[in-house]
Order: C-alpha cells, then structure tokens, then sequence
C-alpha cells in the first residue's frame, strides 16, 4: 500500500504545487500580460495618429511646393487666370510698391498686365514677349495645428520683348497659405521687387531709385490698398522680412532613431511596422528641413546677415569656399563669411546666393545627411557686376531635431565679369587664402575654375545602379578627384 | 492506522481540496482572461490598426517615390554638366526615349548616350567648355498605383553657346522598385547668345538634321521658341481647382505653329 500511495502522494503533492503555483502565479502574470498589451494597443493607436500627422506634414510641404511651382508655370505661358486661381477668394497680392490687389479677378488682371498678355483673351502671350518666372529655394514653415503655412521664395526672371528690351528681373517672396476643405490654396503674397534690370550693362549699371517708384502698371490699374511701409530696391539694399525669423520650425525634424527590438507577437509585429514607418518618415520630414535649412542660408547670405547664417552652423562646423581655405566654429565661420563685404552689405552690393537643384540623403538613423546643391550666383559691388557658379557638396547634423550644417564646401565652376560672363576674356581666377583674415586650414583640395574644369565628387552612388558614378572610372585621377587640367 | 498514515490521509484530504481549489480558480481566472482579452484587443481591431499601418506605409512610400524622381530628374541635370554620359544613360530604361528641342526622338538607353557622345561631345568634362544645365522646379506626380510617374521641370542652362531656358515633361517608371527615366521630353523655350542676349540673337529650335547622330523617329511636336509662343501641355490639372489646363488660346497672339494631334 504504501508503495502506491507513496508515489500517488508525491505526485499528488507535486501537482498540487505546481496547480497551486499557476493558479496564483499565472492568472497574475496574465493579468499583467493583458494590461501590458492594453497599454501597448493603445500606444500604437496614438502613434499612428501621430505618424499620420507626420506623413500630412510631409505633404503640406511638398504642396505648397507645387503651389509656388505652378505659379511661375502659369505666370511663363501667360496662364494668368490659372495663377490667380492658386489663390483664396480674398487672397491678397502685395507687388513691389504698387500696391496690395485683393480678389482673384484683381489678381488675374495685375499679372496680366505685367506679363503682357490681354485680358480680351484667354491664356497665352503676344509674339515677341519673354515672361519666365523662374520660382526658386523654397523654405516652407507649416504651422503647429496643420491649417497655415508661410513659405519664402527666390524668383529669378528673364524677361523682355523681342528685338526692344531683355531684362532680368529678381525679387523676394514672402506667402502666407491656408488649407481650406483639405487644399492648399495662397492666401496673401508678398512680392518684393528686387531689380528688373536691362540685360545690356545688367543690375550694377541700375540707378539709386529716389520718390514714388510704382510701376506703370500701378499708375493705370490702382491698387486696392496702398503698399504697408515703404522699401526701396537695389542698388538699395532691403531685406523683406523673414516669416522665420523667431521660428526654427522650417529646420526641426525628428530626432536620430534608434531601432527597437520588439515582442516576437502580433502588437511586436504591428509595433515593428510603426518603428519603420517612423524611420522613413522622419528621414523623408529631415531631407525637407534641411533643404530649408541650406535656402535659410543662402537667404542669409543674400543679405550679409553673417551672424544668423554662422548660427546655422554646429559648433564645430566647416565653411569652405573655393580656394580661401577652411574655416572652422562659429566665430570663425563669420570671418570667413565677412570676406564677402560688411555685416548687412554696403550700398550697392548685390549678394544672391540661390540655393538650388538639391540631392539630398538622410543616413539610416537619421542622425546626419549629406546635400549637393548648385548656386549660380550674382553679384555687385562698386558699380560693377559679376556672374559666379559652382556647386556645394554639404553635410549636416541632427542636433536634437534642430538640423545643422556640420561642413559647407562651395566648389566653384566659374567666376567671371558680367559683360562677358564665362565667355571670353573676362574670366576670373578663384581667390586665395586671405592673409588679413586667414582661414584656419587650408583647402581640403586644390583645383583651378573655368576655364578649367573637373567633377565635384558625387556624395551618393548613382540612382538607377546603386554602383558608384561609373563614368568616374573613365576619367583621369585628377578629373575624379576634382582637380582636372586638360 | 498509526498517527503517520492518519497524518497521511488527512494531508490527501486536504490535498484533494486544494486541488479541486486551484482548478476551480485556474478555470475561472483563464475564463476571465479570455472575457478581458476580447474586451481590448478583438482580432477585428488588431487588423483594422494592421490595415491603418499598411495605408500609412503607401503615403510614405508615395512622398519617397517623390523625393526619388527629384533626385533622378536633378543627378541628370548634374551629369549634362560634366559630360558623365555613362551615369546619364544609365538613369534610362532599356527602351526609354529622349527628345530635346526639335531634334526627333531618340530611342533605347544606347541611343540616349549616342544622342550625347556624338552630338555634345566626349565623355568628361573639357577645357574652356561649359554646359551648366541646372535643375529647376520640379512637379512630380505620381500614379496610383505607384508604378508610374511624370515631372515638369525647367533648365536652366548656362553654356559656351550662351543662355538656354528648356521645360521638360518626363515620364518615369518603377522597375524592380527602382525608379528609371522613361521618356524625356525637352522642349526649348528660348535659346539665345551670351553677347546681347535674348533681345535678338535667338535659336528659334533645332530640327533632326541639325547636327549627328540622326533620330529614330522625327519631333513628336512641330513649334518655334521665342519669340514665337508655344506651350508644352501641363500633365497635371490646377492643384487649388483641380480642372485641367484649358488650351492656350490663339487669339493671344504669340502662337508660329500648333501642337500637332
């Protein structure tokens, strides 16, 4: 009997035990469990929302792009009334010193005025008559609550009548947007004329303008509100005001990420696919802030604003700029900068450095990223003009959000006066080291511009192969490394 | 009995208790496990957030479509500028098609490098040479599906011959999840010298036998640039209004030649 009950009892005993365990242990690590997953249910409900408020940012941003994009499109081929459609019913236009027109149909028959086109007809313009808007370095801050949005543009025009006038024209916006039934529509645009300036003799041979400066449009077709205060444009030197001035929003992403494991279950699952939607949205939110971050630059630049445009830097940032060398930090950077005239620029100095066609990768975490950028640029001083090109190779930093420039490298292409661009004798060599203000290393490579000319090397493998640039393989070490002389 | 088999029996007894006990409470706690479990997390609610997710992942896929057809369209813009016709040809298709100015239409990614190698010049950039063909105000827009896409665009050039404003009106497609140039279509919209610019001194177009190597097929289009009008059709409607272009109306004024049909 014994024998039996023995191990009957221990089994017994034992099975109590564990039942007795389970019953006590599991039920509670369950519960645990299913407050656990309750909790990271409902976590994964807000972080959707607030992914998808981060996917709608993205997209406020790249329509307001294409909203800015279609006006210049409208404005070249005389789409005049398609153009005044971009804005709300009472949007606003504020030209120059003309003048504020309020009301699409006000707004359809200013531009067309000044484009030349008719009002009798519908869209086109008259034979002989040039009107590109080229519309340039978008930097697009979206509100908090997702409804307005301001965004300031770089407008580059070539303009003229055929065997008359060529001009160049170039101006400053400042817009304001709203969202109305999900669309993105302009409520107010701020026109800043900088210059319309005849192609002969270009914008160094333009005048001081004294007293009432409206255009002829403006005498015949009267504004609806007189121009708020008063600017006068180059050779002057103003500075439309910056939408951001206080607002470092238009440079803010999210910070770097690092991947999470997650639970092998099916919230892990779910929660993985968010981590990765997280990922590439903050990358794809990053490559817009830092193109807004390198047009916040070049619009300081613009202006001789060398301090906001140091500040941009991180501390232990880079500028380079053809041959002067390398100037590093802040308060180096500045100097640097100050080669290019005083803080604030000096009555008749034109400074335009356009921030364009920009490539721009973000690393896998998010922590860093890398732009090429082209600035062709224009340039006065002491009454004489000059055209300049070249192309940038950049990298940035994320700061905790705020994105950063952690090296600048300006390559130049050409440099030359402005009767004669690149074309002829008036080509000018790049500037060495200065030696009032020496740079703090020298350039990181040495090259000769135009009428040399080398490859900037690519940051990024090619698009289509994922191999890099092939043709590199094809050229001498020098062209490769950028230092060709052929 | 003695006091260690009676000891026994009673521990068996409580034993058993306990054991029906513990079953009891397992059962009810599992029971009430289940009860809590279909009260927060129903499979309905756990694939309506799998198919929340999965919408998610096509915005962000559509705004990296974007951003890669930008990166595309620019790199070319890049590569013009150096003479890199391998990485140029390169962002085409096998039968992708290239059409600039009046030159006709140029077809299959040899044919693209040909057009460059032979009409513009050897690969890499030359001495006292410049052709800055920079990038400019690109829509793009996506198909639906996203297997397909368009862009229009503008160069702006800067070259030994002078200044040259171009749109383009290119078509994309997703091979293999990589984006590639299906059809690039250029036309001019004013070409002139450096000396006195567009004032006078215009290249009014090119035409296929302008310079080697010579098309596939002749234009798609027939038109003059400035100062003649003409204007490229825009793929995309007004985005405030969402109506398509209307057409350009003759009675402007500035029209040499329509598009033909």
């Amino acid at each position: 009997m014994i024998k039996i009950i023995k191990p009957l009892n221990t089994t017994r005993r034992t099975l109590v035990a564990v039942l007795m365990m389970t019953a006590i242990v599991l039920p509670g690590s369950l519960f645990a469990q299913r407050n656990d997953d309750n909790a990271r249910y409902s976590a994964l409900l807000t972080r959707l929302e607030s992914l998808k408020q981060e996917a709608t940012l993205v997209e406020d941003i790249l329509q307001i792009q294409r909203l800015g994009r279609s006006f210049g499109f409208y404005l070249d081929k005389g789409y005049f009334g398609e153009a005044a459609d971009l804005f709300t019913d009472s949007g606003r236009v504020q030209y120059g010193m003309d003048g504020v027109y309020i009301g699409r149909d006000r707004i359809q028959e200013l531009f067309t005025r000044h484009g030349g086109g008719s009002m009798n007809a519908g869209p086109g313009l008259p034979f002989g008559r040039l009107n590109l808007h080229m519309q340039l370095q978008p930097l697009v801050t979206v509100a908090d609550d997702g409804r307005t949005a301001s965004a300031r543009w770089r407008e580059w025009a070539l303009l003229g009548n055929y065997k008359e006038q060529a001009q160049w024209g170039d101006a400053i916006q400042e817009n304001d947007y709203i969202k109305e039934g999900g669309v993105w529509k302009i409520s107010a645009m701020r026109f800043y004329t900088n210059f319309v300036a005849p192609y002969e003799g270009g914008w160094a041979s333009l005048q001081p303008v004294f007293g009432n400066w409206q255009s002829e449009v403006a005498r015949s077709f009267r504004p609806d509100q007189p121009a708020p205060g008063n600017y006068r444009p180059f050779p002057s030197v103003y500075t439309p005001p910056y939408h951001y001035a206080n607002d470092r929003r238009a440079i803010s992403a999210p910070g770097p990420i690092a991947l999470r494991r997650r639970p092998n279950d099916v919230l892990g699952q779910l929660e993985a696919n968010a981590d990765a939607q997280e990922l590439k949205l903050a990358r794809l939110h990053s490559a817009r802030a830092v193109e807004n971050l390198q047009a916040m630059y070049g619009y300081y630049i613009d202006k001789g604003k060398w301090t906001e445009a140091a500040s941009l830097f991180s501390e232990d940032g880079v500028w380079e700029f053809g041959q002067r060398g390398q100037y590093i930090g802040r308060d180096s950077i500045r100097r640097g900068l100050a080669l290019m005239g005083p803080e604030g620029l000096e009555s008749g100095q034109l400074n335009n450095y356009p921030m364009l066609q920009p490539v721009i990768h973000v690393s896998e975490d998010n922590s860093r990223a890398w732009g090429r950028f082209r600035s062709d640029v224009m340039l006065a001083r002491n009454g004489t003009g000059q055209w300049g090109g070249g192309v940038y190779e950049n990298e940035y930093i994320n700061d905790n959000g705020t994105w950063r420039i952690s090296k600048q490298h300006y390559w130049v292409t050409f440099w030359g006066d402005y009767d004669q661009g690149w074309t002829g004798a008036g080509i000018i060599p790049m500037a060495p080291a200065s030696t009032t203000n020496p740079p703090d290393a020298p350039p990181s490579v040495v090259y000769q511009s135009f009428p040399n000319t080398y490859v900037v090397p690519f940051h990024y493998d090619h698009p289509v192969t994922g191999e890099p640039h092939n043709d590199m393989g094809r050229l001498t070490a020098d062209q490769a490394a950028g230092r060709n002389v052929r | 009995m003695n006091t260690f088999k009676l000891l026994t029996k009673k521990t068996n007894l409580i034993q058993n208790k306990l054991l029906k006990v513990s079953l009891l409470f397992l059962v009810t706690c599992n029971l009430g496990l289940v009860t809590g479990a279909a009260l927060s997390q129903t499979p309905a609610q756990l694939e309506a957030l799998q198919s929340e997710l999965e919408a998610l992942s096509i915005r962000t896929e559509r705004l990296q479509d974007v951003e890669e057809i930008e990166i595309l369209q620019r790199s070319y813009g890049y590569y013009v500028d150096k003479s890199l016709w391998y990485s140029l040809h390169d962002l085409w298709t096998e039968d992708g098609t290239l059409e600039i100015g009046g030159r006709g239409v140029f077809t299959g990614k040899d044919r693209v490098f040909e057009y460059m190698n032979v009409g513009l010049g050897p690969v890499g950039p030359a001495r006292n040479l410049l052709v800055d063909h920079q990038q400019f105000q690109n829509i793009v827009t996506i198909s639906a599906d996203g297997q397909s896409a368009e862009l229009r665009g503008i160069a702006m050039v800067m070259s030994s011959g002078g200044w040259g404003h171009c749109y383009y009106e290119n078509d994309f497609v997703k091979e293999n999840g990589v984006w590639k140039m299906k059809t690039l279509h250029g036309p001019f919209n004013m070409y002139s010298g450096y000396d006195i610019g567009w004032v006078d001194n215009i290249i009014i177009n090119t035409w296929p036998a302008k310079f080697p190597p010579p098309p596939d097929l002749p234009p798609s289009v027939i038109y003059l640039a400035y100062p003649s009008y003409y204007v490229e059709p825009y793929h995309y409607p007004n985005p405030v209004t969402g109506a398509p272009m209307p057409p350009h109306d003759p009675a402007a004024g500035g029209e040499a030649f329509g598009r033909e049909q």
